[in-house]
């Protein structure tokens, strides 16, 4: 109870010093306007954000774990193109990495599709911290339960299945919701290619009523929405897998 | 059982065996004594396969140890029981019958009740092995090893990181579970289980096979290291 009237109280002084910054303002703030004649496109927006990063966090999961068994092959080749391609994304900002996919990359392989090369770039960025997040969490299972594996013949899929991820999933849970963080965040950066996501939304609803200062204010508070349960979620799940 | 080792080195980041030759053919238990690092554990891995010496090769009964068919014939105890330590007893045993060795689930499970009630651990057997006691998780890993049904069963120490006690539980259902036709190769650190269990001994020191033959040799040591090393640990 005295944890609960805690949080209470730190939401309550932040809440408070957003509203004195809003209202120290000497223009008026009102919302109303983007909700009334935007509103439908903000929704469509939420939506498309939440679209995209579902489809990257699926991909991203996926590509990074052959990014991870590729980083743990025999040949040094297929090591040594994950250890660049990381180094690589580690320096590249997300934006460069979406803008060159979409206008350069793709195009050179003959694909013209924007949306999707943007969601693809989204993938290919997240892809090698979804590899970090595999490689730090299995290399909790001791090394004899990989010759127990290796001795009683489980299939590579099956240590996978029925032995490694049913022990890691507690330690791979939070920062791979820190990662799907991420990528709600970076899906922001998909307006360059002018797909009609939460912040192409706002800024079209912006431009026309010239509310700017309300449209991030309303961008930053949807971006919470979707963040905050997510968090509180994964503390949920971390919680109900350790019990 | 037929032991053919041929020219055998293995390094990790020392050279823990050199240039090992032996052959040995007609022997069902053999044990693998000599002080900590010796190499006898290492020599262990290699005979059952787990792991691939630097040079040369094993056979065993004419087959490869890196075999697949090999594989699938022996069973593997380790030091620390090893069990899969988020599985119950009992699935650590269903789930290699079911998933590597195609058995259906009700025979599975009804071939992990009768070995884990032969070792004493049919009240235990749906805990999770952080949950029982080490005599009992390595009873379990050893129930597993047998469920299995293996022609050759490897030993690494199974009662290193026990008290006399515990050893001696884990030591008889090792003899209960012996049954007929299986071989064995062991190592250990307890005299008396070599004498009740083995009928071949190979003494090991720095590497090297110092001294092998009949149990009968531990009687006879001729080697002063084979000498020492049962004094220290009689």
């Amino acid at each position: 109870m005295k944890k609960l009237f805690n949080y209470a109280l730190a939401i309550g002084t932040f809440v408070a010093i957003i509203l004195f910054v809003i209202y120290s303002r000497d223009a008026e703030f009102t919302l109303a306007p983007l909700f009334e004649d935007y509103g439908r496109l903000i929704f469509l927006g939420l939506l498309n954000s939440l679209y995209v990063s579902l489809i990257t966090l699926i991909g991203s999961l996926i590509l990074g774990f052959i990014f991870y068994l590729l980083s743990i092959s025999k040949f040094t080749y297929f090591r040594a193109l994950i250890d660049v391609f990381t180094e690589v994304i580690y320096g590249t900002p997300l934006l460069v990495m979406i803008v060159l996919m979409a206008f350069l990359i793709g195009p050179a392989f003959n694909n013209f599709n924007r949306p999707f090369l943007g969601i693809l770039g989204l993938i290919l960025y997240i892809s090698p911290y979804m590899k970090n997040v595999y490689q730090s969490s299995f290399s909790s299972i001791p090394k004899e339960q990989y010759m127990a594996m290796d001795l009683f013949g489980f299939t590579g899929w099956q240590r996978y299945q029925y032995i490694i991820i049913p022990q890691v999933i507690k330690v791979l849970m939070p920062p791979l919701m820190n990662n799907f963080s991420l990528i709600v965040k970076g899906s922001s950066l998909m307006y360059v290619l002018a797909y009609a996501e939460l912040y192409y939304a706002i800024n079209i609803a912006q431009s026309r009523t010239f509310l700017f200062v309300e449209g991030y204010v309303l961008l930053w508070a949807l971006y919470l929405v979707i963040t905050i349960p997510l968090s509180q979620f994964t503390k949920w799940i971390e919680k109900k897998l350790q019990s | 059982m037929k032991i053919n080792i041929h020219n055998v080195s293995h390094q990790y980041d020392v050279e823990v065996l050199k240039t090992l030759s032996f052959e040995l053919d007609g022997y069902r238990s053999v044990a693998i004594i000599g002080a900590s690092g010796s190499g006898k554990s290492t020599l262990l891995r290699l005979l059952s396969g787990l792991e691939k010496p630097s040079q040369g090769t094993i056979q065993i009964d004419d087959l490869n140890v890196q075999d697949e068919t090999y594989r699938k014939q022996i069973g593997f105890v380790f030091q620390n029981h090893n069990l899969f330590p988020h599985l119950s007893l009992e699935r650590n045993i269903t789930i290699i019958l079911e998933k590597t060795r195609g058995y259906q689930k009700v025979k599975a499970i009804e071939i992990a009740k009768d070995y884990l009630t032969r070792v004493r651990l049919q009240d235990q057997m749906y805990k999770l092995p952080k949950n029982v006691s080490g005599g009992q998780a390595q009873r379990a890993s050893i129930a597993r090893a047998f469920s299995l049904d293996p022609e050759l069963v490897f030993l690494d120490e199974p009662t290193a990181s026990l008290d006399p006690v515990l050893s001696f539980e884990v030591l008889q259902a090792v003899k209960e579970l012996r049954g007929s036709g299986k071989n064995f190769i062991f190592v250990t650190h307890v005299l008396s289980f070599v004498r009740d269990f083995a009928d071949y001994v190979i003494f090991m020191d720095q590497g090297k096979i110092l001294e092998h033959g009949p149990v009968s040799i531990l009687e006879k040591p001729h080697t002063d290291e084979l000498k020492n090393y049962m004094s220290f640990i009689r």
